[in-house]
């Protein structure tokens, strides 16, 4: 059975000036789901993540966000979604629990200083509450950031590179959080250009010049890449290039029959990094791959 | 309360929270217009010229300047919050336009008051004039609603610009034709009829009209066309200002 779209843009088209900032954009995203929106920094993303919170105006295409038009509908679409910024869009001179509570003000919630503390406590920031976003350091504003998006318990969350900037360690808390909230039953859309980060999501998009060159999972974007099994005779050593590697690698393998010459098998991968780069026509230099 | 009620002193609050914590800011807001008010006083003195009264010029002069740094300052804060997207932020989150301007309106209020009252204070003091407590207070009133509607003609401009370097080229564009058509250093009837038609366009004409009227001995209702058109110039801008404040590009 299809789960009901949390998102879904046909046909959209977004320019500034003669600049073709969105090119023909397909994309649907169900509900529930972790939706990662890959590519370069001016691929698109953002502007995407704009025309979805009602930020921008479509030039042409239709665009559902949760039923509702993003432009026509904002009123009651804004009070079910949040938006992270790629800024921080914080007022540094008030404290983390003074910017959740404005922000907070704006979709009339019942309880509010209880819910200002729970998302503080969610994003392990209760301790410094009460100290100026200024003094926090890029890590914590982010949270704060993330926060101020979470206050009001949205059923879409739009985070714009929310981990751009971050350190490793703070990026996996941050996706622990997102898996939190995907198995509360939040829809998540998130842009990164981290290719590390997009096996966390259940599906992705590549976006590049404002084209989306393929919607996959991560798994079976993984599976396109090719793989080369390496197998040694003692000094000997013979390369098998696969296209489908999951398929293929018993068919080379049987071939073997695993002779007791056979001192190492290792099958190299192209990474996600080197078959999102294949997709975008670059030529890589320094891809690395996965053993 | 009405939520809409709610979301404007909401604004409001957060305004004044933040200008709470930038001593700085209020500090450079009050004393910059003291400070030119002195420079002022110091030319006056220094013409030293018997047939020139200076009564009739220091209003005026005293408005032009709180309406001057009213502007430039609102103007310039409205641009930060563009540019740091908090402005779109606060849109998502469910304020709405007016909310926005009426909340800002509010706060910054609370600082054209200070201002207004400051200058007031020091051009009396200093050019030692002697106004009865009404015309004072007439005085005054003029000078506080012409800094109000700088900051809704501030709010309004700021939508024209996407970062604070795209501001500059209003202020002069917007301030400077208040100086020169206004009636404050010559007589409107002079200025070729087009400039004159130009005047009614910005809010110091009206301003300099009824202080005009006041620093001459009359009552705040001589000019009582002028005296309405400053809440009514300021009304439009405001409907002008929440039709047009962008949250999208």
């Amino acid at each position: 059975m299809t789960k009901d779209l949390a998102i879904l843009a046909q046909g959209i088209d977004k320019r500034y000036g003669h600049i073709q900032a969105l090119k023909a954009v397909n994309i649907s995203v169900e509900e529930g789901q972790i939706f990662g929106l890959i590519g370069a920094n001016g691929a698109g993303k953002s502007t995407f993540i704009k025309l979805l919170v009602g930020a921008a105006r479509a030039n042409g295409g239709s665009l559902r966000v949760l039923g509702l038009q993003p432009r026509k509908d904002r009123r009651a679409l804004r009070e079910q979604i949040g938006y992270m910024p790629q800024s921080p869009a914080l007022y540094e001179d008030l404290t983390a629990a003074e910017n959740l509570r404005f922000f907070g003000q704006g979709h009339r919630l019942d309880r509010l200083n209880e819910k200002v503390k729970h998302t503080l406590d969610f994003v392990q920031l209760s301790m410094r509450a009460d100290d100026p976003v200024s003094t926090l350091s890029g890590g914590m504003k982010q949270r704060v950031s993330l926060a101020c998006a979470l206050v009001h318990q949205p059923r879409l969350l739009l985070l714009d590179e929310p981990t751009a900037g971050v350190d490793l360690k703070l990026r996996s808390t941050f996706w622990a959080h997102f898996k939190d909230l995907a198995a509360g039953g939040t829809t998540i859309l998130v842009s990164t250009h981290q290719m590390d980060e997009a096996i966390h999501c259940h599906r992705l998009a590549i976006i590049s010049e404002g084209s989306i060159l393929t919607t996959d999972t991560p798994q079976r974007l993984l599976q396109r890449g090719r793989a080369t099994l390496h197998v040694w005779r003692g000094e000997q050593q013979e390369k098998h290039a696969m296209q489908d590697y999951p398929i293929d690698l018993p068919k080379t393998l049987r071939k073997y029959g695993l002779e007791a010459q056979v001192t190492r098998l290792e099958l190299v991968t192209n990474s996600l990094e080197a078959i999102v780069l294949d997709l975008m026509g670059s030529s890589p230099t320094d891809l690395g791959g996965n053993t | 309360m009405e939520p809409f009620f709610r979301r404007v002193f909401s604004v409001a609050k957060r305004v004044l929270r933040q200008l709470q914590h930038d001593k700085r800011f209020i500090g450079l807001s009050l004393m910059v217009p003291v400070a030119i008010i002195y420079v002022l006083y110091v030319f006056f003195d220094s013409l030293n010229n018997p047939l020139l009264n200076a009564n009739a010029y220091v209003f005026p002069f005293g408005a032009y300047i709180v309406h001057f740094l009213t502007f430039v300052l609102t103007a310039i804060v409205l641009v930060r919050e563009r540019v740091t997207e908090t402005l779109t932020r606060m849109m998502v989150n469910g304020y709405q336009q007016l909310e926005i301007i009426l909340g800002y309106l509010i706060a910054y209020s609370t600082l054209a008051t200070g201002q207004s009252l400051l200058v007031l204070v020091e051009i009396t003091w200093l050019f030692k004039l002697d106004y009865s407590f009404a015309t004072l207070a007439s005085i005054y009133l003029v000078m506080w609603l012409l800094a109000v509607i700088s900051m809704a003609l501030a709010i309004f401009v700021s939508n024209f610009a996407n970062n604070e370097g795209q501001v500059f080229p209003f202020i002069p564009l917007v301030t400077l034709p208040g100086m020169f058509l206004s009636g404050m250093v010559i007589s409107i009837e002079v200025l070729p009829e087009w400039a004159q038609v130009l005047s009614r366009f910005t809010p110091v004409y009206y301003a300099t009209e009824v202080l005009h009227a006041l620093t001459s001995g009359g009552n705040l209702w001589d000019e009582s066309a002028a005296l309405l058109s400053l809440p009514a110039y300021g009304f439009v801008v405001l409907v002008l200002a929440s039709f047009t404040l962008r949250d999208n590009d």
